[in-house]
Formats: C-alpha cells, sequence, structure tokens
C-alpha cells in the first residue's frame, strides 16, 4: 500500500465521553472483526480496564476502509489512555500519529483532562479533528459545545462531525473526513530503518512484542535489529499489525504502525521511547525518545501472611514485565515484617496494582498511606530524596524539606466556582490564573502534590456535583514549613503510620488521625494508648480502652463443634490484623491516615 | 486416632433431648419448637427408645453415671413418659447406684403433682429455668411465666422431695440495671438451691434477637453486673467452679461435670450430640441425630436416626479438650488429660509455648487459667487452635 494512503490517528476523550465505543463502531464499520468476533469494547483488553470502562495500556488497530473516493486506506488507530495519572502515555501515542479525534460528549461539553490532551496532540504538530458525541441524547447541545470547544481550546470546530457511536449515526463521514484532513505520514521507505518503540508488553508465549512507528525505512523477518541505546541485537521472528487480532505481514514500512516479534525476554531490552534500526544498516542517529516517566506516589505493600513474601515479590516481577511505569525497592517495617516499597504514577495507578495483585495473584496485602516523594537538604549540604515518612532524618540534621508541586488546571462551571476556589485554598493552593470561557471557568492552581494525593479529586467532584475536571503536572520541588507526625502505639513509634505534614495542620492532622485510629482499633485484652507526636512532643493522645472479659457463657452441652466453629470464625477475623507488640492494628488503620480528612 | 498414652474408657453419660417449648424465645438457638396443638408423646418415645437401642448396641455393658432431659422444655412431657424412658434405660442398661438424673423444667408448664411423680419416676435433680425474678424482665426475654410463678415452681420443687434443684439465671438482660441483676441473684439464694448457673445474655445467630437486637447494657455494665453477682454468690456460699455454674460444696452437676472432663456420652432424641471412646480401635467419635422432630421420629422407626458421624483427630481431640476442661475453675490433670485424650502432655505443654503466661497456670500435677485467663477463656483458646486447610 501506498503511504498517500495511510492514516495514523488518535482518540482524545475523556473518560465516559465514549472512546470506547467510538472504536468498537470504527472497527466493525471497517470489518476489523466479525460481528461474532466482536465482543464489547475489544480495545480495553485487561478485565480491569473493562470494569473500570478505562484504558491504562496503549493499544493499536489497524483498519482498511474503502473510501468514497474508491481508494482503500489503512487506518491505523493508537488508542490512547483516559486518565491524568496515565497522560505520560498520552503522549506516546500521539507521537505516533499524524491526527488525532477530539472526541467530546455533546451534553456534558470540554472537560480538562482533554484540554491537557489536545493541547499535548497540537504541539507535537497533530491536525486535530473536533467530533461530537453522543447526539443522540436528548440533553445534547451541540452548539453550545461547539462553542465551548473555541472558548476553551481555540480550536475552530463549526465543521466538527456529529455522530453518535451508540447509533452508527454520522461513522462514516466521520470516516470521510478523517481520510481528507489527516495527512499522510511522511518518511523514506529507503533511508535506514528508524522505528519508534511506542509500547512493549510481556506476552507469555512470543515473548516481549514491541509495537512501534516506522519513521525511515522497512523492517522484515529474518532481518538482524539492533536496540540504538543498549546496542542489543536481535533476529526479527515476525512483523504485522493488529486489527485489533494480531496479523502477521511480509514487511513494515515507513509510515506503518506495528508490531516486532524477535525473541526478547526482557522488557528493559526494548524500552519504551527507544529506536530500533538494522544491524546492517544502522541508523546515524536514533529519534527523540520520550521522558522517562518518574513515580510521584509511594506506598508500602506487605502481605498479610509473611510467608507470601516470596509469591509477592515474584508477581511484582511478572507486573512490571508490562507495566515499566511500576518501580519497587523492599521494604522491612517494624510494624508490617517484609514488603515492598512501590512507585506509582498516581492514585489511579495504585489502586490498579493493588486489585491485580489481589485478583491475579491471589495475595492478601497490607497498603500503607502513599506518600509522594520529598527532597531533604540536610545539614551538610547533601541533598535526600524521601519516599518513607519514616525515613526522614532526625529533625537537627535537617535544613529544609522540599515538597513536589503541581500546576493544575481546572475546568468547572461557573456556579461550583466559588466552591473549587475554597477547596483549592485549603489545599494550599496558589492561583495562578482565572478565566471565564463561555459557561465554564478555567482555574489554573500551583498547589502541593501531596494535597492532591490525599483526596483532592474526590472533594473537587463532590463540591462540584461531579461536574468540574482537572488535569496537572509536575512543575518543582519547593521548600515548606513540613514536619514529620508520628503515631505512637503503646508508647512505640509504628513507622507505618507516620505522615509528613505542613507545620499549620499538623496538629489538627495529628488528633484527627489519633481520633480515627481509635475508632479503628477494636478493643482488646489490654488498654490501647494513642499518641500523635511531632519529635519528641505528643501533640495528641487518646486510648482503647481494655476489654473486661472475653468467654462464651454458654456451652453447649455436648455440641463442642459449634463452639469451635465460632472461634474460628473469631480467629479469622483477626488474621487481616496485623500484631503490633501485643496489641492487633486492623488493615484499614494503615490508610486512616488518608481518611480523615475526607468528612 | 494413634494414642501415645494409655487412653482409657471414660465414665458414660445419657442425654435425652426433648425438642419442644410453649413458645420459643427470642434469645434461643437451641433446637426447639413450638408445640402447637398436641406433642405425639408416644410416638416420639418409641423412638427415643429405639434411638437409645442402637446406641447401647455399640456400647455394651458400660455404666451410666448420669441422666439428662435437656431441650427443649422436658417438663411438657407426662410424667409417664418421663418414667417410661428412665424403666427403659434402667432394663436395657446398666445404671451407677448413685446415678443423678437431671431434668429441665420450665415454670408455667407443670402442676404440684407432676413434679411428685417425676419425683417417683426417679428424677432426682431439677434444673428450672427462672431466667429473672423480674416481671418486666421476665417479658421483655419473652419468656411465658412471670416472677410468681417462678418463686411458685421452686416451692413445687421442694414440696414434691426435690434437695438438689438449679435454677438458671440469665444477666445482662435488656434495660436491667447494676442493681437489678443483683437483686436476682439475692432472691435466687434466699430461696437455697443447691446449684446456680449464672449466664450472660448472649445474642446468637439464627435468633429472632440477632434479627431484631435489643438495646443491652454497655459492656463495662455487664462487667460490673458480674461481679457483683459473683460476690453475692460467693457470700452465700455458691463457688465458681465452672464459667456460668455455682454451687454449694459437693452439689456440682455430675453431668455437666462429665462433658467437661471429656467424658462420653450418648445422645439421643432429636439434634442430640454424642461422644464415644473406644479403646480398642482405638478411636474417639461424635455422632449427632437428625434435628427436626418429624424426621427424627421417622428414621429411628426405620432404620437410624443418626445424620451423622465423626471421628476425631489428635488436633481435634487435643483442642475440644481444653475447650471443655479449660472452662472449670481448677482446670484438670495431666492424668485425666492423658488418660481422656490418648496424648502424651509433653506436646500440651509444647502448645501452651504459644501462650502468653500471665493467662495460664502450669502446676506439676495440671494446668488450669489465672484468673485473668479465666475472664479471657476465648483468647486463651484462640491460641490452642491450629488453623485447618
Amino acid at each position: 500500500m501506498s503511504m498517500q494512503n495511510i492514516r495514523n490517528f488518535s482518540i482524545i476523550a475523556h473518560i465516559d465521553h465514549g472512546k470506547s465505543t467510538l472504536a468498537d463502531r470504527l472497527i466493525q464499520t471497517c470489518e476489523g472483526l466479525t460481528s461474532r468476533e466482536m465482543q464489547e469494547q475489544v480495545l480495553d483488553s485487561m478485565d480491569l480496564e473493562r470494569e473500570r470502562g478505562i484504558t491504562i495500556k496503549a493499544q493499536s488497530v489497524t483498519l482498511n476502509y474503502k473510501a468514497n473516493d474508491g481508494e482503500t486506506y489503512q487506518l491505523n488507530f493508537i488508542d490512547t489512555p483516559g486518565h491524568v495519572d496515565f497522560s505520560y502515555e498520552v503522549s506516546r501515542s500521539l507521537s505516533a500519529c499524524e491526527g488525532a479525534l477530539l472526541v467530546v460528549d455533546a451534553s456534558q461539553g470540554v472537560e480538562a483532562q482533554s484540554v491537557a490532551n489536545c493541547y499535548t496532540a497540537i504541539e507535537q504538530g497533530l491536525e486535530v479533528i473536533p467530533v461530537l458525541n453522543k447526539i443522540d441524547l436528548p440533553a445534547a447541545d451541540p452548539d453550545r459545545v461547539i462553542h465551548e470547544i473555541e472558548d476553551v481550546i481555540g480550536l475552530e470546530a463549526s465543521h466538527a462531525c456529529h455522530v453518535s457511536a451508540k447509533t452508527g449515526e454520522g461513522i462514516d463521514e466521520l470516516l470521510e473526513q478523517l481520510v481528507r484532513e489527516v495527512p499522510p505520514p511522511e518518511g523514506d521507505p529507503d533511508a535506514p530503518l528508524q522505528a519508534l518503540i511506542i509500547d512493549s508488553w510481556f506476552d507469555p508465549y512470543v515473548g516481549v512484542i514491541v509495537l512501534v512507528r516506522v519513521k525511515q525505512g522497512s523492517i522484515k523477518p529474518r532481518q538482524k535489529m539492533l536496540i540504538m541505546s543498549n546496542k542489543r541485537h536481535f533476529g526479527v521472528d515476525e512483523v504485522g499489525v493488529f486489527t485489533p487480532k494480531r496479523e502477521s505481514q511480509q514487511v513494515l514500512n515507513a509510515g506503518q504502525v506495528g508490531y516486532i516479534i524477535a525473541g526478547i525476554k526482557e522488557i528493559d531490552s526494548a524500552r519504551v521511547g527507544d529506536t530500533i534500526t538494522l544491524a546492517s544498516h544502522p541508523a546515524e542517529q536514533p529519534l527523540e525518545g520520550f521522558k522517562q516517566v518518574q513515580p510521584r506516589v509511594f506506598a508500602g505493600m506487605f502481605p498479610v501472611d509473611a510467608d507470601d513474601y516470596d509469591d509477592f515479590r515474584d508477581s511484582l516481577e511478572k507486573l512490571t514485565l508490562n507495566d515499566s511505569s511500576l518501580s519497587y525497592e523492599p521494604e522491612n517495617s517494624t510494624a508490617l515484617g517484609f514488603g515492598f516499597r512501590i512507585g506509582f504514577l498516581g492514585m489511579l495507578h495504585m489502586e490498579i496494582i493493588q486489585e491485580r495483585l489481589e485478583r491475579e495473584y491471589d495475595l492478601d496485602l497490607i497498603t500503607t498511606a502513599p506518600t509522594v516523594v520529598y527532597q531533604v537538604l540536610d545539614t551538610k549540604g547533601e541533598l535526600i530524596e524521601i519516599h518513607n515518612p519514616a525515613d526522614l532524618p532526625e529533625v537537627n540534621y535537617i535544613e529544609e524539606i522540599r515538597e513536589p508541586i503541581i500546576r493544575t488546571n481546572i475546568l468547572v462551571p461557573q456556579e461550583y466556582v466559588g466552591n473549587v476556589i475554597s477547596l483549592c485554598i485549603e489545599k494550599r493552593g496558589v492561583q495562578k490564573n482565572m478565566q471565564y470561557l463561555g459557561r465554564q471557568v478555567s482555574l489554573v492552581y500551583e498547589m502541593p502534590l501531596s494535597e492532591v494525593v490525599m483526596d483532592f479529586f474526590d472533594r473537587l467532584k463532590s463540591v462540584s456535583r461531579g461536574y468540574a475536571s482537572f488535569d496537572y503536572d509536575f512543575v518543582r520541588f519547593q521548600a515548606d514549613k513540613l514536619v514529620k507526625v508520628d503515631i505512637l502505639i503503646n508508647g512505640e513509634r509504628v513507622d507505618a503510620l507516620s505522615i509528613i505534614a505542613h507545620q499549620d495542620v499538623s496538629q489538627r492532622r495529628g488528633r484527627e488521625v489519633a481520633d480515627k485510629m481509635k475508632e479503628l482499633i477494636p478493643r482488646q485484652m489490654f488498654d490501647v494508648a494513642i499518641q500523635a507526636a511531632i519529635g519528641r512532643h505528643i501533640i495528641a493522645r487518646t486510648n482503647v480502652k481494655a476489654l473486661r472479659k472475653n468467654v462464651t457463657a454458654k456451652c453447649y452441652g455436648g455440641d463442642a463443634t459449634r463452639k469451635r466453629k465460632l472461634l474460628e470464625k473469631q480467629k479469622a477475623g483477626k488474621k487481616r490484623m496485623k500484631q503490633f507488640g501485643k496489641v492487633e492494628i486492623p488493615q484499614e488503620a494503615f490508610l486512616a491516615v488518608l481518611k480523615v480528612d475526607s468528612k | 486416632m494413634n494414642p501415645e498414652t494409655l487412653l482409657q474408657t471414660p465414665p458414660l453419660s445419657l442425654y435425652v433431648h426433648i425438642p419442644w417449648c410453649v413458645r420459643k424465645c427470642p434469645y434461643c438457638d437451641f433446637n426447639s419448637h413450638e408445640a402447637g396443638k398436641e406433642i405425639n408423646e408416644s410416638a416420639y418415645i418409641a423412638a427415643l427408645m429405639s434411638d437409645l437401642d442402637q446406641e447401647l448396641a455399640i456400647n455394651q455393658h458400660r455404666e451410666i453415671k448420669s441422666i439428662f432431659f435437656g431441650g427443649g422444655t422436658p417438663s411438657l412431657f407426662s410424667a409417664e413418659s418421663i418414667n417410661n424412658i428412665i424403666e427403659d434405660v434402667r432394663n436395657k442398661a446398666l445404671l451407677s447406684t448413685d446415678i443423678e438424673i437431671t431434668l429441665e423444667a420450665n415454670p408455667g408448664t407443670f402442676e404440684q403433682q407432676k413434679f411428685s411423680d417425676y419425683r417417683s419416676a426417679g428424677v432426682n435433680r431439677l434444673s428450672i429455668g427462672i431466667q429473672s425474678f423480674n416481671d418486666d424482665k421476665l417479658q421483655r426475654l419473652g419468656r411465658i411465666h412471670d416472677s410468681k410463678q417462678a418463686i411458685m415452681a421452686i416451692e413445687s420443687a421442694y414440696a414434691a422431695g426435690f434437695e438438689n434443684i438449679n435454677l438458671d439465671l440469665m444477666f445482662g438482660l435488656p434495660a436491667q440495671s447494676v442493681a437489678e441483676a443483683i437483686e436476682d441473684v439475692e432472691l435466687a439464694c434466699k430461696l437455697q438451691p443447691s446449684h446456680v448457673s449464672h449466664y450472660q445474655l448472649t445474642i446468637e445467630s439464627n435468633t429472632y434477637f440477632h434479627k431484631h437486637t435489643p438495646v443491652l447494657p454497655a459492656t463495662d455494665f455487664i462487667w460490673d453486673m458480674q461481679q457483683h453477682c459473683h460476690d453475692t454468690l460467693n457470700k452465700h456460699d455458691y463457688l465458681q467452679y465452672e464459667v456460668s455454674a455455682f454451687a454449694q460444696a459437693g452439689k456440682q452437676c455430675l453431668h455437666n461435670i462429665n462433658y467437661w472432663t471429656f467424658g462420653d456420652y450418648i445422645g439421643i432424641g432429636a439434634g442430640a450430640h454424642g461422644k464415644l471412646t473406644d479403646i480398642n480401635k482405638p478411636s474417639i467419635q461424635r455422632r449427632w441425630k437428625q434435628r427436626q422432630p418429624a424426621a427424627y421420629i421417622k428414621h429411628a422407626a426405620r432404620e437410624n436416626p443418626c445424620s451423622g458421624t465423626s471421628e476425631l483427630d489428635q488436633s481435634d481431640i487435643l483442642f475440644e479438650f481444653l475447650l471443655n476442661a479449660l472452662r472449670l475453675r481448677h482446670g484438670f490433670t495431666y492424668e485425666l488429660f492423658e488418660q481422656r485424650t490418648g496424648i502424651n502432655k509433653q506436646r500440651l505443654l509444647e502448645a501452651c509455648e504459644n501462650i502468653d503466661p500471665d493467662l495460664l497456670v502450669i502446676s506439676e500435677t495440671g494446668l488450669n487459667t489465672s484468673p485473668r485467663g479465666f475472664d479471657f477463656l476465648n483468647d486463651v483458646l484462640e491460641s490452642f487452635l491450629v488453623s485447618k486447610k
């Protein structure tokens, strides 16, 4: 196929705005799958993705479309994740495309996440085609939304396609517009190979599958390929495209998006953003890659049963095969034993990983409250990164503590703007910009990431009745008056419960956490003293009174099995608790630090 | 099982279950059923006799030390029926000369004559379900009697010639004050029964109270009640020998002590449980009967009313021995442990190593809980529990 007939594109859409349904509809229209094979939302292939209705990993589909001009076009659709935690994957997907469909729900209007991704697409020089979806809904208001796209994003939208992915209305026109407006890829098929790795994942049958965009040259089976950063050689076994079934091809040419299988065992050998060339005719320069993503949120995870530690480590290793953004290091907690401190891209990423570990690998885990990365400048002038509040040096060795600051863009309907501003102030936000754009207001704030990690998203949704949306970017580390608040149980510091808080709110936070602990720790044989402390200074104390007795009054005569079953049930209930000294601390307590604010 | 020490044949008791009540109490999770218009006593008695035949066939030549008619409300049955059962046992089995025969009776289900006839039939111990002498509390517990009937029941028992009487009392009742709980115990002591069972009301699953739970006194109040009530019982020379059992000197309930010392028992009647040791096999077996009275009667008449048996393995035996024997205030001797379980005492002492030393008293001759361990018996037992896969 001539390069003139190739179109590479992505879809930018907010969660719920119908990206997956639209993708399904496109696949169906181009007969990528027979209707028998057509499974709802084929692109979200992980169970979790389908359940949560979000895309986590980029995927690609190659479709053949016979346009009205009589030509057949190859449409390469590269899927993008829709959640802020995974925004780095978006820019990766976009770099493989020449165009993007900006899908906006015709009843809901533009959301912040789409704005951010849309700007990324424009910056990368993509042709952005606005699409109004869900026009079959009674609440659809295409004219208003068209104005919103023009006001908020500054994108000419009068020609926007009106579609309903659900009913199929407008899909043919959309495909025609796509073929017409998205430019074909450029590149010289005869130049030395340059293929950008967009994604790679581990398949138990064939090893690592590498998804690439071929920029120059071509690649075929039996050639020797070279990964440019690490100079490793692999023999190409197979190349092809996803339709969305994996379909092998003779060759991948410049302009195409497709996969390569080359007997690669470790995902580290073919990292995302790297360039593949041919060993026989190597390219002179690698392509410009992507920034390595930095985990922003860290949490400790510990197996409830210490015997599961090895299984836990193996499971993490397997997960990392498919998720290079996941990083972990062993952690030893006096309260929780051996486990790992795991770095995540954000809270959703953390929840997904925890769920996968528990569901797919059948592990019982205790997760500690997530924390952001802090930088500590010590008295010797050294800068240390802190992933765990418990690792903070003694106060007298600390010159200053710096916390990550993010810049957030919030889009909110006018009537809720007051609530959102109050929330941002409460979260130590500093306003940078505020703009009225039609019905919506765009707010730009700088605020500490730690405040966002806590519960910002939930609170934002609740103060705006679900209408506000936001997006953020890391900007810098910044020193502030931060202190470590420790929780002591019966006089002993529980490392897994320490938090870092701003001095102005540290007293209140300490009290709240102590109170929450009191609520969560059940009465037991001994008094349990709970204290919150900053350094040696106790800022809050409370206690859980001892039970007076725990004995069954009546023994059921001859039936010993009943009594035994009761005791077994009681004991099983305690399995979800962690023994700290003589005190049993329930699992929820370790996440309680997170929950105190959300009243 | 594979005994490490010489397993001995323990004493044998007989439990007879009468599964009917006038009305089901809202806190009760025992196998009891509302009697309705009329109970077919003779059909049930025939079933009990057939059940007994089959049980005795596998327990030949063993002496029976005690019989206990429990329920339900056994005093719903006529003295003639009770007499027939006792006669039947006497004809088929060897009874010890000082046999204890207890019958549970609920106030409001009998008159003076019936008690006299029970006595003549051979019943020598009555256990009366008083629960409280406070009318308001009795009503909240859904009992069919009031305090006047309760006192009358006790007086009738004395008049009928019973000397060995137990009163069942409950505390921690809905809307009960500490003073009211003590009052109940004071009144009971004044009536001079030989034995008092003093239970805390517990909300069990599968009861009316579990679904519609009444407001109960705060746990710390209940603890105060218990302390004061125990002091009162002590003051009147009722000594605690088990978690909920108090007796005058020498008047402990032999039948219950047999349970708590891991003795053997035959259980006949709907849903009755039995435990039998066979030193020849050797094995310790639990057996239980059809729960529904109608099914029980049907099965007993045709073939076998047994609905299940299970052989205990060593870890079951160790745990179930402790489950029972540690309920006794003074615990047990290693000698008794080895005889009843066939397990070397060393294994017991190893199991004790996981237990908080504050909770157990491990002496030269035996094992018992400390006063604190006695109050936290569930925690002690839980630590002995080995989870089974």
